[in-house]
């Protein structure tokens, strides 16, 4: 695997009026590999990636997509050319049909692999001759799908892809995603759902009101990540728990319970010292990563 | 090459429908010849001066006026508002080229719409023993091509500031007519022409009033004037475009 960046971006920010929906964003994705970008609703997931692809113009800092500016349209534009993107809304031209909205797509770039589309549009089993407007949701998204995977572009930038689609046909996704980023594609998708993204990801960005609130590869989730459960005889300790390598803490009566990030044994002889009666270390998901990520303490208290 | 066909595969219902509409509509003025003549004027009216008062002074061109409104809406900000925006927008092609093709388009349908007249109605008059000259049917098919692009630019603009279904051409009727409002106040009307009168040739020296007959030479710095405003109203369409966000 490469260490080079095929997007970074500084303090990249986007404002609408009053509202940051990205503030001062340093985003790093490495090339060839697969990085889910998870936020919750309205994190600002979509406004990045149309930010990277030159949809919307950031309010202030700078970014690049593969080495090229994203806010130079000529420059943003060349590199759209190796990019395949698949959008969050994956709505279509509709007055085309399946066959010739494919010939349009193809036309616009080199990298476009004429057996791979026939295949794909035999294992969708998309109508050539069908109005886009006649398809469904779950078909439409498909054909989406058959025109970012038809090319090898170097990257590809996919926003909720599985949205709409039966479990069949996402395990089908997954296991594409897999094989492109085997032949060298760098893959940047955003998803709500976690059990995708912790099966083929293999780094993790997580957004939260527009800011970056973690990053890290999987292997260092499993590695570095646990959580420390504290018990008490009495009340925990109102004391802020401060010590390197502590994401979040939370406390509930006579139990403390702590993220912690490579200092966990710290954390754990941290928490004997202040008398706690029991003290459990395990590993966590990236599920419970990303909700103690994401959540605000009216989210746990409402 | 596709970027042409996506631009004529979205405006070609509107153009076709437009240009069948013009068709019949003039087909229509020539066939019920006599009985529309009585309805207009008291007094017998001359072949040419009945095609005059009746198309190029009269409905037709108001008709066509609305056609060049239609053609001209669209664009990026109607996708957005159907969520192919971003598709468009993930093409290695500038939005200046994607409004350019939507332009070409667009004008070379607006020609073709004003040639409809010029080719019905001389084709169609010998019919009922008229003649119409095709000399001045091409003649008004160029000041209507002319007003026509211009009018397709402003409702191509107004689909660039307004994405709603009706917002844009509305805005656009409304500034079509506040500039014919302000084209007839007096102080103003020595700096703006009168869009419909270049059309119609009213009261313009090119035109004899008595017979409804173009005689002098086209006004071709009106003509030129005309279309560098129309690319004017193209390039700050441009401009905006280039600084949306979608």
């Amino acid at each position: 695997m490469s260490d080079a960046r095929v997007i970074e971006t500084h303090q990249l920010t986007k404002r609408f009026g009053q509202f940051a929906a990205v503030e001062a964003l340093d985003l790093n994705v490495r090339a060839q590999q697969i990085t889910g970008f998870l936020g919750r609703n309205g994190a600002g997931k979509s406004t990045t990636i149309k930010m990277l692809l030159g949809m919307t113009h950031p309010t202030s800092g700078t970014g690049t997509l593969l080495g090229r500016s994203i806010d130079d349209a000529k420059e943003n534009r060349e590199a759209r050319r190796d990019i395949a993107y698949v959008g969050e809304d994956k709505q279509l031209y509709a007055y085309f049909t399946v066959e010739e909205l494919i010939r349009f797509t193809r036309s616009f770039y080199a990298d476009w692999r004429p057996e791979v589309a026939k295949r794909l549009l035999a294992d969708y089993e998309l109508p050539p001759k069908r109005k886009v407007r006649a398809l469904s949701k779950g078909m439409r998204t498909k054909l989406a799908l058959l025109l970012a995977l038809s090319r090898k572009p170097e990257l590809l930038i996919l926003d909720e892809p599985s949205e709409g689609l039966d479990p069949v046909a996402i395990e089908e996704l997954l296991q594409r995603l897999v094989g492109a980023a085997s032949e060298g594609t760098t893959i940047f998708f955003s998803s709500h759902q976690i059990a995708e993204v912790e099966r083929i990801a293999d780094r993790v960005c997580i957004l939260d009101h527009g800011t970056l609130v973690e990053d890290f590869s999987l292997d260092e989730l499993r590695k570095d990540y646990r959580r420390v459960t504290l018990g008490f005889a009495t009340n925990a300790p109102a004391d802020e728990f401060r010590m390197p390598g502590i994401r979040r803490v939370r406390r509930a009566d006579r139990q403390l319970s702590v993220l912690v990030r490579g200092n966990a044994d710290a954390v754990a002889a941290q928490g004997r010292s202040m008398n706690a009666v029991s003290v459990d270390v395990v590993p966590i998901s990236l599920r419970e990563v990303f909700l103690e990520s994401v959540r605000s303490e009216s989210d746990l208290h409402p | 090459m596709m970027l042409w066909y996506k631009a004529w595969r979205e405006s070609r219902v509107r153009f076709l429908v437009s240009a069948v509409a013009l068709a019949i509509v003039c087909a229509g003025f020539v066939f019920f010849h006599r009985d529309v003549s009585g309805g207009i004027s008291d007094e017998p009216l001359s072949y040419p001066m009945y095609i005059w008062r009746i198309t190029y002074q009269g409905y037709l061109r108001e008709l066509f006026m609305i056609l060049a409104i239609l053609l001209g809406l669209g664009g990026l900000a109607r996708e957005r508002d159907r969520r192919t925006a971003g598709f468009t927008l993930a093409l290695p092609v500038s939005r200046w080229r994607l409004l350019a093709t939507r332009t070409m388009v667009g004008f070379g349908q607006v020609v073709l719409l004003a040639t409809i007249p010029a080719i019905v109605l001389p084709l169609l008059s010998p019919l009922i023993g008229q003649a119409y000259p095709s000399s001045q049917a091409w003649a008004f098919a160029i000041l209507w091509a002319t007003v026509g692009s211009l009018i397709f630019a402003m409702s191509l603009l107004a689909s660039v500031l307004f994405a709603g279904e009706f917002t844009a051409p509305v805005a656009a009727i409304l500034g079509l007519t506040a500039y014919s409002f302000l084209a007839d106040v007096r102080p103003l009307e020595r700096y703006l022409t009168d869009i419909h009168d270049v059309m119609s040739g009213f009261d313009m020296p090119y035109f004899e009033e008595r017979t409804g007959v173009l005689t002098g030479p086209l006004p071709w710095a009106t003509v030129f004037t005309l279309f560098f405003a129309a690319a004017a109203l193209i390039v700050i369409g441009a401009w905006i475009t280039n600084r949306q966000d979608f």
